[in-house]
């Protein structure tokens, strides 16, 4: 089959032969979205353990810093095979993805969640021996952990939405 | 496997599932789904979080068991993972149900659907079981040199949970794929 020549990079990304070989493999793109779904939901699973306690909802028993020492290998783990996978998947439809709003929403929602999670390590998660045995966190912890929250629901949505929108942008 | 997914389709087509499909897609909550873009997606996102909130707890239990995430004690670890088990299930089937609701043919007349149901029934009975086991384990066995005894078996049990879980997840995206 014909491909017409790239006149962006992103067309250049797509029309590469891995592209071309995930777009026109019929059970390439379902095996690395099932990937993805699989790690993703063990990205967000694990945060959540940790994002609950931060907030008060759950595990009030059990000291925030030992959860997130339990969890978070397994996060980041989760994090590099989704980001892989979904590496693939875009590069597959690299210039429908890059039109398409709720994909745009959603990378901004990763780095929000990101610089969330990098802010709170480097101030209040500093001094976390000396407040988790508190019967309330600080403010600036709660925040975090319900900023976590939505930040990270958001992400399940948009990346929802664009399989459901991704014909209707050009 | 392709053909015996077919022919699995056909045998759908051939029961009651149909009339059941058809009807329940005459439904007012069913056309109310459907003239609402955004429904099913906004029940799909419930769905995959209630599966993030359960797939983590078996996660967590089995990582438990294996002694690779394990501050808490396993009757700790099981009480506290088995009560969000329970709420992200109560979800799961809600969100499920309004699935069905919102595009019952693409379901209910669909083989990999019906292979993930089976999954799901022996994975929740699995789950439960294995969650409860944990909880015994520290009166029969009691602690050990700070830690717990885990026989083979409940190892074994653990992998396989994660494994049969992490097949569900693959029927559920594969749904959209199935050969109707």
């Amino acid at each position: 089959m014909m491909y017409p020549e790239p006149t962006n990079i992103w067309e250049s990304i797509e029309y590469s032969s891995l592209g071309i070989t995930i777009a026109e493999s019929t059970w390439m793109f379902p095996t690395f979205e099932t990937l993805h779904v699989i790690a993703l939901v063990t990205v967000i699973g694990t945060i959540g353990i940790v994002d609950l306690r931060l907030v008060g909802i759950a595990s009030r028993g059990h000291r925030v810093s030992l959860l997130a020492k339990d969890t978070l290998p397994w996060t980041w783990g989760a994090f590099a095979l989704a980001a892989l996978t979904g590496g693939l998947l875009f590069i597959s439809k690299a210039s429908s993805y890059v039109i398409n709003p709720y994909f745009l929403w959603k990378m901004g929602l990763l780095v929000l969640a990101g610089l969330n999670m990098v802010y709170l390590h480097l101030t209040t998660w500093r001094t976390v021996e000396h407040w988790e045995q508190d019967p309330s966190f600080p403010f600036a912890a709660k925040l975090a952990g319900w900023l976590s929250l939505i930040f990270w629901v958001g992400v399940v949505f948009f990346g929802r939405a664009i399989g459901f929108t991704l014909g209707f942008y050009y | 496997m392709g053909d015996l997914l077919y022919n699995f389709t056909e045998w759908l087509r051939s029961t009651f599932l149909v009339e059941l499909a058809l009807s329940i897609s005459d439904s007012s909550l069913s056309l109310w789904i459907v003239t609402h873009f955004w429904m099913i997606p906004i029940i799909q996102v419930i769905h995959i979080l209630s599966i993030a909130a359960s797939f983590a707890s078996v996660l967590m239990m089995a990582l438990r068991v294996y002694g690779v995430a394990g501050h808490a004690t396993l009757d700790e670890t099981s009480r506290r993972y088995t009560r969000v088990l329970w709420w992200a299930l109560a979800l799961l089937v809600i969100s499920g149900l309004g699935l069905i609701i919102g595009e019952p043919v693409r379901e209910l007349i669909n083989p990999i659907f019906w292979i993930k149901m089976v999954l799901v029934i022996v994975g929740v009975i699995v789950a439960l079981s294995f969650a409860r086991s944990m909880r015994g384990h520290v009166r029969r066995d009691g602690f050990v040199q700070g830690g717990e005894v885990v026989g083979g078996g409940t190892k074994a049990t653990a992998a396989f949970l994660v494994i049969l879980w992490c097949l569900i997840m693959a029927g559920g995206r594969w749904i959209a794929y199935a050969p109707v």
